[in-house]
């Protein structure tokens, strides 16, 4: 099953403009609510009708503005799950599920099916008020399946459910991805959810799409600050180039000489950079293991944030330097003594540290 | 002290106020017991001509005001368009305004003389007035804004979404309504449906003028009691007699509603 879509739509002063494909993979539109995520569904579904553009599945266009093809949501054959599910309360979960099965299909036989797949056995007559809000969960996935359709468009369906649950259906997701071999396009604004479930991410903003790409390119090689703040940087910092070599790239931050290996992006001498590096991956140091050692600078903490399994310190630097924002497990920061001193040694790995081209804003 | 005082008013109020409504009902069935013809009054041929044609009327007006006002309603429930306040407006008009006032429109429409009723009385040598069918558009128009109000806030409150994942599962927009909006819409249309009913069976002003006064052809149950109460020998006793059947009725037909509207809340 693939998904093709190059879309365009304004709505007042909104434009969205959106470019994906999907082949038999996770494809998670991320960004903030409002972005354009649940549109680019909508438009999928056949709910919202693109003002031009192209949409096929499987090869089979289901719009084209340059042909005139438009074609129903009935007839497109996806899977649509909404955030409040939409779930038929005045009808049971079987007549719920079986809802969605062509006449030529033997319901009882599919719903059976269906109801053993997502482990509804001995539901099968009850109210969806009834249900909790996994099972329910699983009632929506199971009717948006019944169609047999092999493209799924799920629109944050687990955000109204409590943490334990969502492991429980995330891990449900990628079994039934294997299993019956869907692409998904799937809405979330959850950075850990998208992280977790994603092959490939969209990343949102204001109705277009910022990047589009494999999940580990987007969360370590953003393309822009922009991007990077949204998929959870929080070091981005202003610099310059001082000099680029095969294996390194030397830069200027708040006149601090540090430097990076050569990012994906041709650089020169003297461009202004963005340079960013994620606050799990700073290091903390007590002595000056190396003098000549690699982006070592003193900092001072300034600020805690403790969330239990993690802990979160902003640095600010003696001398020239970043203010540096730091992430540190729990485990690290009670050997390390971490909360005894203010005084630290901020360790920059340069494998780590991300370097692209300052974007001129549109 | 001051609050017993309150406790005290509220009760004599509320007495005083439940009096109020059932005295004349009481006085009804009394006057009903005393009289002694009320039973051949009420079994006479003048009495259950006007009641078949009451209730036959006012069934036939039901049909079509869920025929015609259904799409109407769920046409307002889920439209967005220009002027759409106004259409409202014309719709709750007939509500607002007299029956009188309604059956002096109808004439200047549909009349021989009407904008309408006198092109037709010309082509087809066709005249609505003294006929069954005018008794009908006198109720319909009076009586089906009560029935649209109602369903359309029925369909309202049927969530938009859920129609929307029904189009996704394969279903037309007809399946969708019938299979999913009207279940669920179901309590609320039964609502309107009985005060549809209720305002066609009690419509006297607007039958009045557009239909007229004739036995067998237009005089349904609230115009044989004025007829009787004022014109025949009967006087009073007829109208008691008349009333009380209508009492009946109402009654019969309110308390199956309401066992039908309680068994569609619990379905839900």
């Amino acid at each position: 099953m693939t998904l093709e879509l190059d879309i365009r739509r304004r709505l007042g002063a909104f434009h969205y403009q959106a470019t994906i494909q999907a082949r038999h993979e996770i494809v998670v539109l991320f960004g903030h609510s409002g972005a354009g995520k649940s549109l680019t569904l909508q438009f999928a579904a056949g709910l919202m009708r693109p003002d031009s553009g192209r949409i096929a599945i499987d090869g089979v266009e289901v719009f084209d503005s340059a042909r005139g093809v438009n074609v129903p949501p009935q007839l497109r054959g996806v899977g649509y799950v909404v955030q409040d599910l939409a779930l038929f309360p005045h009808l049971t979960v079987e007549q719920n599920i079986a809802f969605g099965v062509p006449r030529a299909v033997d319901s009882q036989e599919r719903v059976r099916q269906l109801a053993s797949l997502l482990h509804l056995e001995g539901f099968e007559r009850r109210k969806p008020a009834t249900l909790s809000g996994g099972q329910q969960q699983r009632v929506a996935l199971a009717r948006a399946l019944a169609r047999d359709a092999h493209l799924l468009l799920l629109d944050e369906p687990f955000s109204a459910l409590d943490d334990a649950l969502r492991v429980d259906l995330r891990r449900e997701l990628l079994r039934l991805r294997e299993e019956l071999g869907l692409t998904i396009l799937f809405v979330t604004h959850d950075l850990r959810e998208a992280h977790l479930l994603a092959d490939r991410i969209a990343v949102f903003d204001e109705g277009s799409v910022l990047q589009f790409g494999p999940r580990d390119d987007v969360f370590r090689r953003p393309r822009s600050g922009r991007v990077a703040r949204l998929v959870g940087f929080t070091n981005i910092w202003k610099g310059s180039v001082t000099a680029v070599n095969a294996d390194r790239v030397d830069l200027d931050v708040a006149g601090l000489a540090i430097w990076a290996r050569p990012p994906v992006a041709q650089l020169s001498r003297g461009d202004a950079v963005e340079v960013m590096i994620r606050a799990e991956r700073v290091n903390l140091r007590r002595e000056h293991a190396d003098p000549a050692g690699t982006n070592l600078f003193p900092g001072r903490s300034v600020e805690h944030f403790a969330y239990g399994n993690t802990h979160q310190l902003r640095f600010e630097p003696e001398g020239a330097g970043p203010v540096v924002n730091v992430e540190i497990a729990a485990r690290p920061y009670e050997v390390l003594g971490v909360a005894d001193r203010a005084a630290w040694l901020i360790e920059l790995p340069p494998e780590d540290l991300h370097v692209v081209p300052v974007q001129r804003e549109p | 002290m001051a609050d017993r005082t309150a406790t005290v008013t509220v009760i004599f109020l509320g007495i005083a106020f439940a009096a109020f409504f059932l005295l004349p009902f009481g006085g009804l069935v009394d006057r009903a017991v005393r009289e002694g013809n009320t039973w051949d009054i009420a079994t006479s041929e003048f009495a259950i001509e006007a009641l078949q044609l009451s209730l036959w009327t006012s069934t036939v007006t039901v049909v079509l005001a869920l025929v015609f006002g259904t799409p109407a309603a769920y046409f307002l429930a889920r439209a967005q368009f220009p002027g759409k306040s106004l259409v409202d407006g014309l719709i709750d008009l007939p509500i607002v305004l007299p029956p009188t006032v309604a059956g002096v429109a109808l004439l200047t429409a549909f009349g021989r003389r009407g904008l309408l009723g006198e092109p037709i009385e010309e082509w087809f040598g066709f005249t609505f007035g003294f006929r069954t069918i005018a008794v009908i558009m006198a109720q319909l128009l009076v009586s089906a804004p009560f029935y649209v109000r109602a369903a359309r806030s029925g369909f309202e409150s049927v969530d938009f979404q859920l129609e929307r994942v029904a189009y996704t599962l394969g279903a037309s927009r007809v399946r969708t309504f019938f299979r999913i909006v009207v279940p669920q819409a179901w309590p609320a249309l039964l609502a309107g449906i009985v005060l549809c009913w209720a305002r066609a069976m009690g419509e006297l002003g607007a039958t009045l003028i557009f239909a007229g006064n004739f036995q067998g052809s237009t005089q349904t149950m609230p115009l044989a009691i004025i007829s009787a109460f004022e014109g025949t020998a009967l006087g009073l006793a007829g109208a008691v007699a008349l009333s009380l059947i209508l009492l009946v009725v109402a009654l019969a037909v309110l308390t199956v509603f309401r066992l039908a509207t309680s068994a569609a809340g619990r379905r839900l």
